[in-house]
């Protein structure tokens, strides 16, 4: 089914303040997304091979997840970017539901960027299993608004896109927000510098007026590796900035102390009435719950999860919280605990106190499964995602190839794999599908990496309401 | 100036010729040779290598280095710049040990 043929049927919709007789990208509602969805297809993943010794470029992957294929789980198409060295990393799409009353706008344009190139593609997946990239935004024009380091992808209303910097030109703070028209051309900058120092994901909820920003570093604090002598110097962010989101100007600023140190992602629920979202310090592995109340923001620690001896560490190993998405329903909080091998669920019908549901031990340095069908798994769960319907979940196994390099040498030789359990909504239950796994490893060109992964109708971390 | 390049993994070595101005990375480049990098701007460390004989000097500061990197010889060839002919350490595994685990 095209993204077209999508909006068309969902094209009746109506909500809030927008006349629904037009048609555009995306659902009319998160439950309108899980009901219209069928099972994914394709997954889209980043395939990385900066930092090894593999003459190559980054790919995006195209992989087959119908399950009534004869290539599931597979990897059956590889698009090549023009040049070595990105660090492909997260991406995300020219539109989403947030633009549903836009007509003749539609999902269809991926947007990746290179973390550590600061070059910005543009991919065209009108043929889902062919995608061909279509645009190349040059390093030279982003530094020229002083910034680099694009992480975070999201559509904003109206068909432009905003990515959230992690730099200045030279790799140094601050960081800052780049906008993209619906050409695919750089608007500008999207903040007034100055607003924040340090960045890393975001999210926005309209009806509240509100963007969420978090901290990782400076890029030249980060791209190296991780260095406990930047921890001790402050060099690693521990904030939240809520932005007014309209003005595009930072509100309220909450330091969410030693317990909050490095929060990356951050999540709001889907609903466009929810006044909720949760942030993953990875740092401190703790998760943070963060509400509305009144006319400010306000943060608790919801979630503290331990660090555990391991006889060849000097130091407790932290779980170190990579990775959180909420559930299209808002039933589940998901999480990854990277450096343990553990992956979660949380039930947060009652945001303030989550409750644990169910985790899955694989990977890492405690997990209980360290290979699937033969496989070493070599590393710890990273990003997830899961599908509309709330029923499978998917995660790969590589953070940032350096800090990867730092923490599961091995996967610079044998290369990542994708994992998916598939989860009970009703139960509250994960179990890991032994039948499923993406070899990264297995590569003509050598093993590679994989990080973010999406699915061509949107996907629990894409799609943002009005 | 010439650049003799060693890989401590493989053991390959290769020679390349380096003009006047020009960053060993973009030497390589010319020559065909394959050397890891990122950002091309000093910034990342990806390209991160061992300096064993020689002068080289950085066209931008290379703040992906520390002083302690500085001091042990590491050099990033997207932005060195040959003052003399040297030999240099070069590949992926340069970069993983330019900062370790720091708990383990």
């Amino acid at each position: 089914m095209s993204d077209a043929e999508q909006s068309g049927e969902a094209g009746a919709h109506d909500h809030h303040d927008y006349d629904h007789g037009v048609e555009g990208p995306g659902y009319a509602t998160p439950q309108a997304a899980i009901e219209e969805a069928e099972p994914e297809q394709t997954a889209y993943v980043m395939g990385l091979h900066v930092g090894q010794d593999v003459d190559a470029p980054d790919f995006l992957a195209v992989v087959d997840v119908d399950l009534d294929s004869d290539t599931y789980g597979e990897i059956v198409e590889r698009v090549q970017m023009p040049n070595r060295g990105d660090e492909l990393h997260h991406f995300g799409w020219n539109a989403c539901s947030s633009s549903c009353h836009v007509s003749g706008l539609e999902r269809r344009h991926l947007v990746i960027p290179g973390q550590r190139s600061s070059r910005i593609h543009i991919v065209d997946t009108k043929d889902r299993r062919d995608p061909e990239i279509t645009e190349v935004i040059e390093p030279e024009e982003v530094y020229e608004h002083d910034l680099s380091a694009p992480h975070t992808v999201h559509c904003i209303p109206d068909g432009e896109i905003l990515i959230s910097m992690l730099g200045d030109a030279d790799g140094d703070l601050p960081g800052g927000f780049l906008e993209l028209n619906d050409d695919f051309e750089i608007e500008g900058r999207w903040d007034p510098p100055g607003e924040i120092d340090m960045n890393y994901d975001f999210w926005y909820q309209p009806r509240y007026n509100v963007m969420v920003s978090t901290e990782w570093a400076a890029p030249k604090t980060y791209y190296p590796g991780f260095d406990l002598e930047d921890v001790e110097a402050g060099n690693y962010g521990r904030s939240l900035h809520f932005w007014d989101w309209e003005a595009g100007e930072v509100e309220q600023t909450i330091d969410l102390g030693e317990e909050g140190q490095i929060p990356l992602e951050v999540r709001f629920q889907h609903t466009p009435e929810g006044a909720h979202g949760f942030v993953g310090a990875a740092l401190s592995s703790n998760i943070f719950h963060f509400w509305r109340d009144d006319d400010e923001w306000r943060v608790e620690k919801a979630i503290d999860f331990e660090a555990r001896e391991h006889d060849d560490w000097d130091m407790p190993v932290p779980p170190l919280v990579t990775d959180i998405l909420v559930s299209m329903d808002d039933r589940y909080l998901f999480g990854s605990n990277w450096l343990h091998g553990e992956v979660w669920m949380y039930d947060i019908s009652d945001p303030a106190n989550p409750r644990k549901a169910d985790s899955l031990s694989v990977g890492g340095y405690f997990g209980d499964r360290q290979e699937v069908g033969g496989r070493d798994i070599v590393a710890g769960p990273q990003m997830l995602q899961l599908s509309l319907d709330g029923e499978r979940l998917y995660w790969t196994t590589s953070l940032f190839s350096s800090w990867d390099n730092q923490f599961f040498p091995e996967e610079a030789e044998q290369g990542s794999v994708m994992l998916k359990a598939d989860i009970n909504p009703r139960k509250g239950t994960m179990r890991l599908d032994e039948d499923f796994l993406v070899d990264f490893g297995d590569l003509p060109e050598g093993p590679a990496r994989a990080h973010e992964i999406r699915w061509p109708d949107g996907d629990c971390t894409s799609d943002v309401w009005q | 100036m010439e650049v003799r390049l060693c890989w401590r993994d493989s053991g390959r070595q290769e020679v390349l010729e380096v003009e006047e101005g020009e960053s060993v990375l973009e030497a390589a480049e010319v020559a065909g040779v394959g050397l890891p990098f990122g950002c091309r701007t000093g910034a990342c460390g990806t390209c991160a290598a061992l300096l064993f004989e020689g002068e080289v000097s950085h066209r931008r500061p290379p703040r992906a280095l520390k002083q302690r990197h500085l001091a042990d010889g590491y050099v990033l060839p997207c932005i060195a710049t040959p003052e003399t002919d040297v030999r240099l350490e070069v590949g992926a595994a340069v970069q993983r040990d330019l900062v370790p685990n720091p708990w383990k």
